[in-house]
């Protein structure tokens, strides 16, 4: 019976002491982990609005897309923070190759793209990942609904696909085309500064 | 006081944990797609391998035998996720790389199979000693397999192209078969290098 005690404290005393190390842990790398996650953001926001500031932390509004699912679409302030500068709102593309691929994409208020990031994807390395390069993102930069066929070369539109990889090229466009119709249904309401979250320095602006 | 030296180098070639006794092969093979990925993870693992070594070998006394495993494994996974964590903190864009793999460092049995084996049976330090041999030559295998698929695969080394605009990728080598290739020829190659 001792012995079985014994067992018993043992595994008990290590899980215990294991616990406790890993709050210690997590409690030092939470603020780290969090400060990283907000960079990416702020990191994929300038990305896609080149040229503009945008704060993830204040300006932003929280919307619905067509399906009902929640969408928080960060904007950056133009002159005095008065009026929307830009937009940039999350879509997902669900038919890439391989899981669901993650996407900012930017748009100016006349309708045009400041530019598309991948936030996160698993497609094929080597070639479905190729969607990654700069050199392809890149091509969305400028277009809109009115000077682009949001399809991919192989399928009669405008957009390159890649070597030996036409399905993620193609989720993405499909993607970033609903992305810019959302936004043509929804301009109004995205572009109009006086709701939602305010810019932080309010400073200039007369209320 | 002999033979700390000896326990060392015994994991970098008489018992690499990879060319010779074949250990770990799970992460190998999935990650070693480009150098600084198996750098990394080879990095990782010898960090929890020589902590989880150096616990295991002062509780040597403390554990009882029956419930062993179970506390090797709480050890184990209690550092895996300390590294998990200290890399989503600071070194986060290659921990988005690593991914679900730095996680499964818990279940590499290079490292469950050096406490059992080893750590639970020797002093401190010689544990120690052995957890650092054998991480490093985990780490060193991981690098050279990651190496060689890089250069083969997209021809780069650390990301910079080295083999010009004429070269064609061989695209299988950063894929999965790509990793048994490199691998299969990789441990003949060891074989009969220790043969001669």
């Amino acid at each position: 019976m001792t012995s079985t005690w014994r067992l018993v404290a043992v595994l008990a005393g290590i899980c215990a002491v294991a616990g406790f190390a890993l709050a210690g842990v997590y409690e030092v790398t939470k603020e780290p982990i969090a400060y990283q996650k907000k960079l990416e953001v702020i990191r994929s926001l300038d990305a896609v609005l080149p040229g503009l500031s945008t704060d993830p932390d204040s300006f932003f509004l929280d919307m619905n897309r067509e399906d009902g699912t929640p969408v928080r679409v960060f904007r950056s302030p133009g002159e005095g923070g008065a009026t929307v500068a830009g937009a940039a709102f999350q879509v997902v593309a669900p038919d890439g190759y391989s899981g669901n691929i993650y996407i900012m994409m930017g748009v100016f208020p006349d309708g045009k793209l400041g530019g598309i990031e991948i936030l996160s994807h698993a497609e094929t390395p080597g070639l479905g990942s190729l969607i990654e390069k700069e050199e392809w993102k890149g091509i969305f930069r400028g277009r809109s609904l009115d000077n682009t066929n949001f399809k991919v070369k192989k399928d009669g539109g405008d957009i390159d696909q890649l070597t030996g990889a036409t399905i993620s090229p193609r989720a993405i466009s499909g993607a970033v085309e609903k992305g810019l119709i959302w936004f043509r249904d929804n301009r109004d309401e995205v572009l109009d500064a006086a709701s939602g979250a305010q810019p932080a320095t309010t400073s200039g602006v007369t209320s | 006081m002999s033979g700390y030296g000896q326990e060392f180098t015994k994991g970098l070639w008489k018992e690499n944990p990879v060319f010779r006794m074949v250990l770990g092969l799970c992460p190998l093979l999935a990650v070693t797609s480009t150098a600084i990925n198996g750098i990394a993870m080879g990095l990782a693992s010898t960090f929890v391998l020589v902590c989880s070594n150096t616990v295991v070998s002062s509780l040597r006394s403390i554990i009882p035998d029956k419930v062993r495993i179970p506390s090797f494994i709480i050890v184990i996974a209690s550092f895996v996720t300390i590294v998990d964590l200290t890399m989503n903190a600071w070194a986060h864009q290659v921990h988005k790389t690593l991914g679900l793999f730095i996680p499964l460092i818990v279940v590499n049995c290079l490292i469950l199979g050096r406490s059992e084996a080893f750590a639970s049976r020797n002093p401190v330090l010689r544990s120690v000693i052995d957890g650092f041999g054998m991480g490093v030559g985990f780490t060193v295998a991981l690098f050279l397999l990651g190496t060689v698929r890089e250069i083969i695969g997209s021809g780069t080394f650390f990301g910079y192209p080295i083999l010009g605009t004429a070269y064609t990728d061989v695209l299988v080598m950063i894929l999965p078969p790509g990793a048994f290739l490199a691998m299969g020829v990789m441990l003949g190659a060891f074989n009969s290098l220790d043969r001669t």
